[in-house]
């Protein structure tokens, strides 16, 4: 009895190891529909169609991208709460990432963003390019943009809009290489990152 | 005892699910309509090979070998300017850069790179294609750019196409390689010992468009040596449009076509 209960076991299990993995596990963001982010209450409508990323990155991390996250890559960082790095951290002890602090100031979050990109992607430059206030979410925020030397030594350009919501940070950034696919898709990830509410 | 059946099992199907979207894979694709004959009076630009060799650490980061990458340097530009002639068409050598250009030059090398890395990851791997690009996938159309900037390319006016080719090459440290092993007879997990990288892709220098791509995170020949060197040009360079390659090459499994 105990011998055909466990052949069955092996059955079943070598019946789900055979089936195919899903077809495409990325989902489609369409035009026009509104879309939550990353389990949170921030929702943005798109103004064209977009690709969302599966895997997280970060606990509130989300990734969008039109042809890959090497040419184009939207990340929303959705209600980072104090204490919490914006990425997943790949050992706590040898690189530990930064973390957002309760009594951050908007001004420090490029800075954030930088040691994060530097420690968490390996970026091997990270210049900051303009920072001021600036509305997101319908709050005062910031904006920056930045120019980013990549692990593998691309130079991306990026922009980042951030705001500070019931203690939780909001963080959207756009960067793309800087050669032909930054100036492509800028237009449509601004008007992604500007639809953004709570 | 019985957990450890149970753990056997379940790696051993991890193994199984893991493996499956590698069969999937592509390795190659042609612009839709593009086409090159042998001796079509077109000019093709051979970019000089951005190369590095290194090694793959325990941890599996890449740690760059100046002497290695020196060798594999000598011996594949030798290899390239070998199978030049079997191209099908007239080649030019791009003219040395210097200074800024030699900067755009090496920005649109790491471009091509990261292009064919996302060309490998959401194309030539079916299961993981994105959602946006179905349709084109449906249509069998190959739609990537580099960009108008090729056009300023040095060299790039007095050719038609331009050959982009990148190698980078990880081989697996000892202590990645006895990983490997225990990996394998303790959880069942696979553990990749060495990275063998290589991308060769053919640019349309008026628009940037990419006509043709052979790319591959798995490729075979030791670029140390001229002839392991030799193996990973005429695979790169594979299938190129308008080519006539000799034929007797021996090829590794690692060759393989889907």
């Amino acid at each position: 009895m105990t011998r055909h209960r466990t052949l069955r076991r092996m059955l079943a299990f070598a019946a789900i190891a055979a089936l195919p993995l899903p077809a495409n596990a990325h989902k489609l963001a369409e035009k026009g529909t509104p879309v939550t982010i990353a389990d949170s209450t921030l929702s943005v409508t798109p103004t064209r169609d977009w690709n969302r990323l599966s895997g997280r990155i970060g606990a509130h991390a989300e990734r969008w991208t039109l042809d890959g996250e090497q040419l184009n890559d939207v990340t929303f960082y959705a209600g980072v709460a104090p204490g919490e790095p914006l990425l997943r951290e790949r050992s706590k002890k040898k690189d530990p990432l930064p973390k957002f602090r309760q009594d951050m100031l908007l001004a420090e979050v490029p800075e954030l963003l930088e040691r994060t990109y530097r420690t968490g992607r390996d970026a091997r430059d990270f210049q900051l390019s303009g920072a001021a206030p600036g509305k997101f979410l319908g709050r005062d925020g910031v904006t920056f943009a930045y120019q980013v030397t990549d692990s593998e030594g691309l130079i991306r350009k990026g922009e980042a809009r951030a705001a500070a919501v019931n203690g939780k940070l909001y963080l959207v950034t756009f960067d793309a290489p800087r050669l032909h696919y930054f100036d492509q898709v800028v237009d449509d990830a601004r008007a992604l990152m500007g639809s953004a509410t709570l | 005892m019985k957990g450890l059946f149970w753990a056997f099992l379940l790696a051993a199907g991890l193994t199984l699910v893991v493996g499956n979207p590698a069969q999937a894979q592509e390795r190659s694709a042609t612009r839709q309509g593009f086409e090159l004959a042998p001796n079509s009076g077109k000019k093709i630009l051979v970019f000089r090979p951005s190369i590095s060799v290194g090694a793959q650490s325990t941890g599996g980061l890449f740690e760059p070998n100046g002497d290695w990458t020196d060798k594999a340097r000598t011996n594949l530009q030798a290899a390239l300017e070998k199978a030049q002639a079997s191209l099908g068409n007239a080649v030019i050598a791009a003219p040395e850069a210097y200074g800024d250009d030699a900067q755009t030059l090496q920005e649109h090398l790491q471009l091509f790179a990261a292009v064919s890395d996302a060309v490998i990851k959401y194309q030539f791997f079916v299961g993981n294609r994105l959602p946006t690009k179905k349709r084109d996938n449906k249509h069998a159309v190959f739609d990537w750019s580099l960009g108008k900037g090729v056009a300023d390319l040095p060299g790039a006016k007095d050719a038609d196409y331009g050959l982009f080719l990148f190698t980078r090459d990880a081989y697996g440290s000892t202590g990645r390689k006895v990983l490997q092993v225990l990996a394998a007879f303790g959880p069942g997990l696979a553990v990749k010992s060495g990275q063998h990288e290589g991308y060769a892709g053919l640019v349309d220098l008026r628009t940037g468009d990419l006509l043709w791509l052979n790319a591959d995170a798995a490729m075979g020949g030791d670029v140390r040596d001229a002839e392991g060197s030799e193996k990973r040009i005429h695979q790169l360079l594979e299938d190129f449009p308008g080519s006539t390659p000799p034929k007797a090459q021996p090829q590794g499994p690692a060759q393989a076509k889907p």
